[in-house]
Order: structure tokens, then C-alpha cells, then sequence
């Protein structure tokens, strides 16, 4: 149950969710990735394909503008 | 982080409203067309803003991570306006109006000017909707994207000719004219729901079901 974070603020739409689907790869179930965006259609588009891929989601807008994403990997 | 990070945006909403509702105010004076235009326009960023409509992510997804959703959504867009504007045109024809179609002729140089604007499009993270939508919601960067735009759009418009006579062109097609309304409306929308169905074998595919 290990916790990672990578680096996404301030950049733009579909770099993040590749650098989440790297991270993923040399992740074990189980652990859980951190991320925090200030753009909106990241963390949607991030929910979204975490949702279509059956891993466990949680999203929390933590100040105006800013999202707080935790992502568990559930399965390989 | 606690609810303390969250300042409130009452006060800008409410200028904003008073804002508009005085330049609608103003607008009606000078012109009905004019603020029928813009209270669409609004009303459009409105629903993009809120929608997370995106065009970009429509075109991109499918191979970039495998998601059909947004491409979906835009074909049922698609859909829906061929039916509105066979709609509108069947009352246009019903009451002697004549419509201005913009039929353009199609050459080499439209392909060329797509490939740039989408290679743009997904550096800028926006197409020029999307762009403007996220300069309202306060990112910085999209407004260099914006100049972008400006400047690429005039240049475009002012080399036009030169491009069409270098490239050659075949005039456009009004699909319409050539088959009649009820084919040619038949036809599309079989294509639409054969790309539909595409696009949701290729996520079942990419993503596992």
C-alpha cells in the first residue's frame, strides 16, 4: 500500500494522463498514485478513463480551480 | 487543505450578470439580430464550458488512450445538426427562401491546412472553442494559443487564393443536389451509426472488456 505522486501542474491535457498511465505500470496493486491538477479537463478526462478501466477514483476539489485526485490501482 | 481554501465568487458572478444584462439591454436597442446572436453565443459557451465539450480530446483519445466517449458524442452531434439543417432547409424551401450554403471547393490544400490546424490543436491543448472557453476559465497559456489563432487564421485567409491556384481544386459537393434530401439524409446518418459502432468496438477492444 504504497503511496506515489507525480509531478502534473501546469500541464496540459493529455500529458498527465500519459505520465499516470507510465507511473501505473510500475506501480503493484494495491498502491494508490497521487495527483493534484488546475486544469479542469484533466481531472475529468483522468476520472473518466480510471472509471472506464475499472480503477478505484476519488476526485476532490480541494480549493478553487484545483483538483485533488487518488487513484488506487486495483488491478495489473 | 479545508473549505478556508475556497474564496467566493458571488461577487464576480453577480457584476458579470449585471455586466451582461446591461450590454443585452444596449444591444436590443441597436439591432434584435444582433442580441439574439450573442445571447446564442453566450448561451453556447455556457454549455461548452459546463459540458467539457471537447473536440481535441474527441479526435485524439481513440488512439491516444484508447476512449471513444468524446468521439461519440461528437458524431451524435453531427446527427443532430445534419437533421436541424435538413429541417431548416425543408422550411426554407417551404416558404421561398433561399438559403447562402457554404459549399467550398475541396483541393489538396484543405487536407494540408487540416493536418496543421490538428497538429496545433492538440500542442494547444484546444481547438479555437476550446481555446476561448479556457481563456474565460483563466489559463494563461491559451492566450498565446489565441494569437496563434489570430495570426494563423489571417495569414491563412490572405494566402487562400495563392493555394488554390498552386494546389488545383475540384468544386464541392452538395450531396443533397445530387441524390435528394431523403437519400442522402438516409445515407449519413448509416454512416454515423457504422462510425458509432466502430467507435465502441474500438474501446471494447483498447480497453478489455
Amino acid at each position: 500500500m504504497a503511496r506515489f505522486t507525480i509531478e502534473i501542474w501546469g500541464e496540459m491535457c493529455p500529458i498527465p494522463l500519459i505520465k499516470a498511465k507510465n507511473k501505473l505500470l510500475s506501480m503493484e496493486c494495491g498502491d494508490i498514485l497521487v495527483l493534484e491538477t488546475e486544469h479542469s479537463c484533466t481531472s475529468r478526462g483522468i476520472v473518466v478513463w480510471a472509471k472506464a478501466n475499472r480503477y478505484l477514483i476519488e476526485e476532490e476539489e480541494v480549493a478553487n480551480g484545483i483538483w485533488h485526485l487518488e487513484l488506487t490501482k486495483t488491478h495489473d | 487543505m479545508g473549505t478556508n481554501a475556497f474564496h467566493s465568487q458571488q461577487k464576480w458572478n453577480l457584476g458579470f450578470i449585471v455586466f451582461l444584462t446591461l450590454l443585452l439591454v444596449l444591444l436590443a436597442q441597436i439591432s434584435t439580430n444582433l442580441t439574439l446572436i450573442f445571447v446564442l453565443g453566450i448561451s453556447l459557451g455556457f454549455v461548452l464550458q459546463k459540458s467539457r465539450f471537447c473536440l481535441v480530446s474527441a479526435l485524439r483519445d481513440p488512439i491516444l488512450i484508447g476512449m471513444t466517449e468524446l468521439t461519440r458524442a461528437f458524431l451524435l452531434l453531427l446527427g443532430i445538426s445534419i437533421l436541424g439543417f435538413a429541417l431548416v432547409s425543408w422550411g426554407a424551401s417551404q416558404r421561398n427562401i433561399p438559403l447562402i450554403l457554404n459549399v467550398f471547393p475541396l483541393g489538396v490544400h484543405t487536407v494540408v491546412g487540416g493536418l496543421l490546424f490538428g497538429i496545433g490543436m492538440v500542442l494547444a491543448g484546444g481547438c479555437s472553442t476550446g481555446i476561448l472557453m479556457r481563456i474565460g476559465e483563466g489559463f494563461a497559456m491559451q492566450g498565446v494559443a489565441f494569437f496563434g489563432l489570430v495570426v494563423g487564421a489571417v495569414l491563412g485567409e490572405r494566402s487562400l487564393i495563392t493555394w488554390r491556384n498552386l494546389f488545383g481544386e475540384w468544386s464541392g459537393i452538395f450531396l443533397p443536389d445530387l441524390l435528394g434530401w431523403v437519400p442522402t439524409l438516409i445515407l449519413e446518418i448509416a454512416v454515423l451509426v457504422t462510425l458509432w459502432q466502430l467507435a465502441k468496438w474500438w474501446q471494447k477492444k483498447q480497453l478489455g472488456e
